[in-house]
């Protein structure tokens, strides 16, 4: 397999943007109709992931390690979509239609064998990983609302009974998908640690237009059946325990991951001092306040600053999120645990940094769970 | 193919395009307004991946030709290749495309609509938040007044036994309020049950119209939308 060779030709057929994308999947369609009802109606954001997919493995094709571990998580992932072996091969055979085509001229038998040796490369690495993760978990879990609480204009909180149970890490995540929005799927984090009776605690803030949270935010909701995708994310608290105080900043929604840290800490033998930093834009976005200051109130090492960034008539904190955690002093000594707002978490991110809190020390997440 | 590629190193690509970078002039305003000159660049990009993939378009349309013309020249029976299965294929991926962006189309001006109803939703929603805050603070503002009032005429000493008049006032003005404060309560929570009982019932609706949809469509999902129904008719 000729690296070079590979990237020169994806160079090539790149320029062609969306149309390469949708030369694919309607090929691929055209081939094997029965996959059409595995993708949502509006192909728009997947072809994206499609590029996005395709950018990266090409670019990281000489780092193996990196390149198989995405390949890994690709291929457990797709799982919940209910891909099995036989769709890697009509993808396959769809990916090379696609860049023939586009190809042109450039096109040869060498550069075609190349990229079905890439190609099997790469379905052989996902097909494993997901037949693997057979053995460990189910393809995805059937959830049940079993209660809905508005909690202010614009978020409300989920309680969802998995079935079978689900065992996951504090602060992990999981893809919802909404009966009522089919195919559309979305990561929320769990608001709480594993409990006894397996419910799930989610956080789910209403975006403007957002098709998943308008479902999940719709009194409708209670009731319904959801399906869950495993459990996936980093922003988990760092085994072992390191001992040094925890500083956790929670923007809007960005409460849930960093609250199933807190009942997690609360089981540990000595829990370190834990502050968290909550804040919204105004006063109605700080939506579960209450709850938080029960827990201070309960655990000594918890301390709850509440801060508003749009209301300058809050009796509490004002400002952005970021320059309310950097007034309260120095964190070089803490492990830090962000989540919100892609842009709050990066400044919060970038904030704590210069002011000397080492890297490693600074836990963030980002698969835009913002995003609807 | 003597007419190159797309590898001639020498050709601007679209990635260029997106690249670029301009000086800024140094001397303030002189300069072009930097949006504007994006917004330029960004719609030349988009016609110059037009144009390309109108160039692969029309090569495989060359090719098509061309070996239609060598197999009349061959077996003399050009037919068989005036239009062949591959190229019927390519045609059929072609309109299925223009299908699928369609209805991207339609999801994506369906989104911005809820979008912008949800925001004009918020807005109208703060605006009334507002006008309740101020309302409350008025009335609260006129409370303290009356409250520091009586408080510093009580304190004047004589504590000037109000005239039965007075306090018949001061009970009526009192009365007064609250029925007042009673009937502003009781219209503030017939709006907003009002509203939400509309939202409800267009959940109701909306969540009818959802099943409905579910009933129609056969088992498989969506498939008419992506527009391969009408290939086969």
């Amino acid at each position: 397999m000729d690296v070079a060779r590979l990237r020169e030709s994806f160079a090539h057929v790149a320029v062609h943007g969306d149309e390469l994308p949708l030369f694919f999947y309607s090929d691929l369609f055209l081939k094997h109709p029965e996959v059409r009802g595995m993708f949502p109606v509006s192909m728009a954001a997947q072809r994206g992931h499609l590029v996005d997919a395709l950018v990266k493995i090409v670019s990281q094709v000489d780092s193996v390690d990196e390149l198989t571990a995405f390949l890994q998580g690709l291929g457990r992932d797709h799982r919940k979509f209910g891909a099995v072996a036989e769709h890697y091969d009509a993808v396959g055979a769809s990916l090379l239609t696609t860049l023939e085509h586009f190809s042109g001229p450039t096109w040869t038998p060498e550069l075609a064998a190349d990229w079905k040796a890439a190609y099997e490369l790469i379905g052989s690495v996902m097909t494993a990983a997901a037949s693997a993760d057979e053995q460990l978990r189910p393809a995805w879990w059937r959830g049940t609302v079993v209660a809905h609480e508005p909690r202010s204009f614009d978020v409300s909180v989920l309680f969802v009974q998995p079935e079978p149970r689900m065992d996951y890490l504090p602060g992990q995540s999981v893809a919802i998908e909404s009966s009522s929005r089919p195919r559309l799927w979305r990561y929320y984090s769990m608001a709480n640690a594993p409990r006894q009776d397996g419910l799930l605690e989610f956080h789910i803030r209403l975006i403007d237009g957002g098709a998943v949270s308008m479902a999940l935010t719709s009194s409708t909701v209670t009731g319904t059946e959801l399906r869950l995708g495993p459990p996936v994310g980093v922003l988990t608290l760092s085994q072992p325990v390191s001992g040094r105080d925890l500083l956790l900043v929670a923007g809007s929604t960005g409460l849930a991951p960093l609250k199933a840290i807190l009942d997690q800490v609360a089981t540990l033998p000595q829990p370190p001092k834990v502050h968290l930093f909550f804040g919204a834009r105004t006063i109605d976005g700080l939506y579960d306040l209450e709850n938080l200051e029960k827990m201070a109130a309960q655990y000594s090492w918890l301390t709850i600053t509440p801060a508003v960034s749009a209301d300058p008539k809050f009796a509490g904190e004002t400002g952005s999120l970021p320059d309310v955690v950097a007034r309260h002093g120095d964190w070089s000594g803490h492990d830090a645990y962000l989540a919100g707002p892609t842009e709050m978490v990066r400044d919060a991110a970038a904030r704590l940094a210069s002011a000397g809190v080492a890297q490693d020390r600074i836990h963030i997440e980002d698969f835009g769970w913002s995003e609807s | 193919m003597t007419t190159g590629w797309f590898d001639d190193k020498s050709r601007m690509t679209p990635a260029e395009l997106q690249t670029v970078v301009f000086p800024t002039s140094r001397l303030g305003r002189r300069g072009y307004e930097e949006g504007p000159v994006r917004e330029f660049l960004i719609a030349v990009h988009a016609e110059f991946v037009h144009l390309l993939n109108e160039r692969t378009s029309l090569w495989q349309e060359v090719q098509r030709l061309r070996r239609r013309i060598i197999a009349g020249e061959g077996d003399g029976e050009p037919q068989a290749v005036l239009f062949g299965e591959a190229d019927a294929h390519v045609h059929a991926v072609r309109i299925l495309s223009t299908a699928q962006v369609t209805a991207d189309q339609y999801v994506a001006d369906a989104q911005d609509y809820s979008s912008r109803l949800t925001l004009e939703a918020k807005r109208r929603r703060d605006e009334i938040m507002q006008e309740a805050q101020r309302y409350s603070d008025m009335l609260l503002e006129d409370a303290h007044t009356k409250a520091r009032e009586a408080a510093v005429s009580a304190l004047n000493g004589a504590p000037a036994p109000q005239s039965d008049e007075k306090q018949q006032a001061a009970q009526a003005e009192l009365a007064y309020l609250r029925t007042y404060s009673d009937v502003y309560r009781a219209h503030l929570r017939a709006y907003t049950e009002g509203i939400l009982r509309g939202i409800e019932e267009w959940e109701r609706k909306e969540a009818a119209s959802l099943q409905e949809v579910a009933k129609a469509v056969p088992p498989g999902g969506p498939r008419a939308i992506n527009g391969d129904a009408s290939l086969h008719r």
